[in-house]
């Protein structure tokens, strides 16, 4: 009996280390799997956003409900460079003219998240303080063509040569279970503001 | 007891995957439907503006079309498109383009206003054959032409530049492609009108300020003043402009005009030919300029179109000899825009034009040499940014609409 039943014990105690084991790796396959799927959807869904609100502004890049407020439009782009773009246009349709200047702070604004990368993309309307959202953004850059396609090398004396831009925009989780961040990248190929050259 | 415990592990195991797989299921799909919706609203986005697009080139082919389009299937979604007159006066329409896919919507909005020629600061149907586009131009404005568009050594065109035929390269595209900073297009068919002149007739019988029968008319504006005689020898005729012409229309049939002066108000001055080439031509023989400067003065509201059935001539008298100044849109309907002798006079100075120029054929104004000027003028055209957005009365429109606003 004495033998029989360490045996029992020690096969017991095996086969509850197993299943213990097991459950322990599920757990953390599960955490992990977990953290970083619903990373990986509240980075898409970011990523959606971001992208909808840019192309929404940059289409309208010169416009005015009165278009007469803005009577060249071509006038429209007052700074642009690689990482920012400042320019007029009707931004809540209210027949006033406003400006919209996108930029990209710096990485040391977000000391306080986990990604070493992740920086603020700033939309700032007229003369608004600044309002830093952190939606996980590592890359903002833009390119720009003129009217016959050709790149416009940085930097551009003149931003009445701009006739459409590439959008590159890159982001990623703040946080990731053992810093293995994931990345979504979004490229409008060729955004054409249609007001920007209608007159 | 063994087999209890084996059902409750293989039960606690079975509803832990089940959560965990409904999590990664729940997360998966919600990963795919941000894509998806994502997807539609590009989808949707592209058959509203297909739709814009669409009812834009069918006002532009016949402006009076107003059906729009109703329920129309367009890329596995429906597109509706309906235009409507906002102004009836001015004739501002807008197309209202809808789309729809897989129950996303986005909607288009388009306002199309009627096309002027003023809006052009240069405009020509010929280019003259050989004149080139060179380093030393500027256009400041719209731009087109019907013919080649010549370029030398990276001329540049502020405005939206335009041609029906394609871009020609002295050299190479390298060498000399031209600075656009407004954007161009080619491939925009844009004719003159044969009679735009002619049509000027009736509105300044209506409620304009008319001439007939004069072989030559001399006009010089006093601001709202127009000073005017029908001989070189004769005296003035003072006739005061707001009630005279009401409409800003004044209209010398058959004639030539000798024009100069200083311009208070808006007025266009048509002058066209009936029988005789020589006639509907305009020579300008001093300064024709506005009482207030829009470069000095922002409000100024003085605006002046000079449009001749043939040509505009800078006449070659003791005046036009040092300089002259122009502040017009001049058109051409047949002519041109040049200078009187422009291959012998002396050395005249600059032509220091504010407006535009819409000819027929590109006219010379002078001779250089690689010393500077032999003949004739310097050219200094600026142009009067008004224009984008205002136009001398009844100036010749080009028949159809333009964009004015898409909001989207």
């Amino acid at each position: 009996m004495g033998f029989s039943t360490i045996l029992d014990i020690l096969g017991s105690m095996i086969i509850g280390g197993i299943l213990i084991s097991i459950a322990w790796r599920l757990n953390d396959a599960a955490t992990e799997k977990t953290y970083n799927n619903s990373g990986e959807l509240s980075l898409q869904q970011n990523l959606a956003t971001v992208a909808q609100i840019i192309e929404f502004d940059f289409r309208k890049i010169g416009y005015c409900e009165d278009w007469n407020k803005i009577p060249d439009p071509t006038k429209s782009i007052l700074y642009a460079d690689e990482t920012s773009i400042k320019f007029l246009t009707d931004v809540d349709n209210n027949n006033t003219v406003d400006s919209i200047f996108y930029y990209l702070g710096p990485t040391s604004e977000l000391t306080e998240t986990p990604n070493p990368r992740d920086r603020v993309l700033y939309r700032v309307v007229n003369n608004e303080t600044p309002a830093p959202s952190n939606l996980g953004i590592t890359s903002f850059r833009m390119v720009y063509f003129d009217a016959l396609g050709d790149t416009l090398y940085l930097p551009i004396y003149n931003y009445g040569a701009i006739a459409s831009v590439e959008i590159n925009l890159t982001v990623e989780n703040v946080a990731a279970y053992d810093t293995a961040y994931s990345t979504a990248f979004w490229r409008q190929i060729r955004l054409v503001a249609r007001n920007l050259k209608n007159r | 007891m063994a087999g209890k415990a084996s059902l409750f592990v293989i039960a606690g195991f079975s509803i832990l995957f089940l959560v965990l797989s409904r999590n990664f299921g729940s997360v998966s799909n919600r990963a795919v439907d941000n894509y998806v919706n994502y997807n539609k609203d590009v989808i949707s986005y592209n058959i509203a503006v297909s739709g814009a697009n669409l009812a834009a080139n069918r006002i532009f082919l016949d402006p009076t079309w107003n059906d729009g389009y109703h329920n129309m299937p367009y890329q596995d979604g429906e597109l509706n498109v309906d235009v409507t007159v906002l102004d009836v006066y001015k004739n501002i329409r807008q197309i209202t383009a809808t789309g729809t896919f897989d129950g996303q919507t986005s909607t288009v909005k388009v306002k199309l206003a009627p096309s002027k020629f003023s809006k052009f600061a240069y405009y020509s149907v010929n280019e003259g054959g050989s004149i080139w586009w060179t380093d030393n131009d500027t256009v400041w404005g719209p731009f087109h032409t019907q013919d080649y568009m010549r370029v030398y050594r990276h001329p540049v065109f502020y405005g939206k530049a335009t041609s029906r035929r394609r871009i020609v390269y002295y050299s190479s595209e390298k060498k000399d492609k031209p600075y656009f900073f407004g954007g161009y297009e080619q491939g925009i068919d844009l004719p003159l009108p044969d009679d735009a002149v002619d049509d000027m007739e009736a509105p300044a019988l209506d409620d304009g300020l008319i001439f007939t029968g004069h072989d030559t008319i001399y006009m010089t504006f006093e601001r709202d003043t127009l000073r005017c005689r029908f001989s070189y020898n004769s005296s003035d005729s003072l006739i005061y402009l707001p009630t005279a012409a009401p409409n800003g229309l004044i209209f010398a049939k058959n004639s030539i005009v000798r024009l100069k002066g200083i311009v208070k108000g808006q007025y266009t001055l048509g002058c066209n030919s009936t029988y005789s080439s020589s006639k509907g031509t305009i020579y300008l023989d001093d300064n024709i300029i506005f009482d207030k400067d829009p470069r000095i003065y922002p409000s100024s509201n003085d605006l002046l179109g000079i449009c001749a059935e043939n040509d505009v001539i800078l006449t070659n008298n003791t005046p036009n000899h040092s300089d002259i100044n122009i502040d017009a849109s001049i058109f051409c309907e047949k002519g041109g825009f040049g200078a009187e002798d422009y291959d012998s006079r002396p050395p005249s100075g600059n032509i220091n034009l504010l407006g535009g120029i819409i000819q027929n054929t590109r006219k010379a104004v002078g001779t250089f040499s690689s010393s500077g000027t032999s003949t004739g003028f310097n050219k200094r055209y600026k142009y009067d940014n008004r224009l984008l957005i205002a136009s001398p009365p009844f100036f010749p429109g080009t028949g159809s609409f333009e964009i004015v606003s898409w909001y989207e």
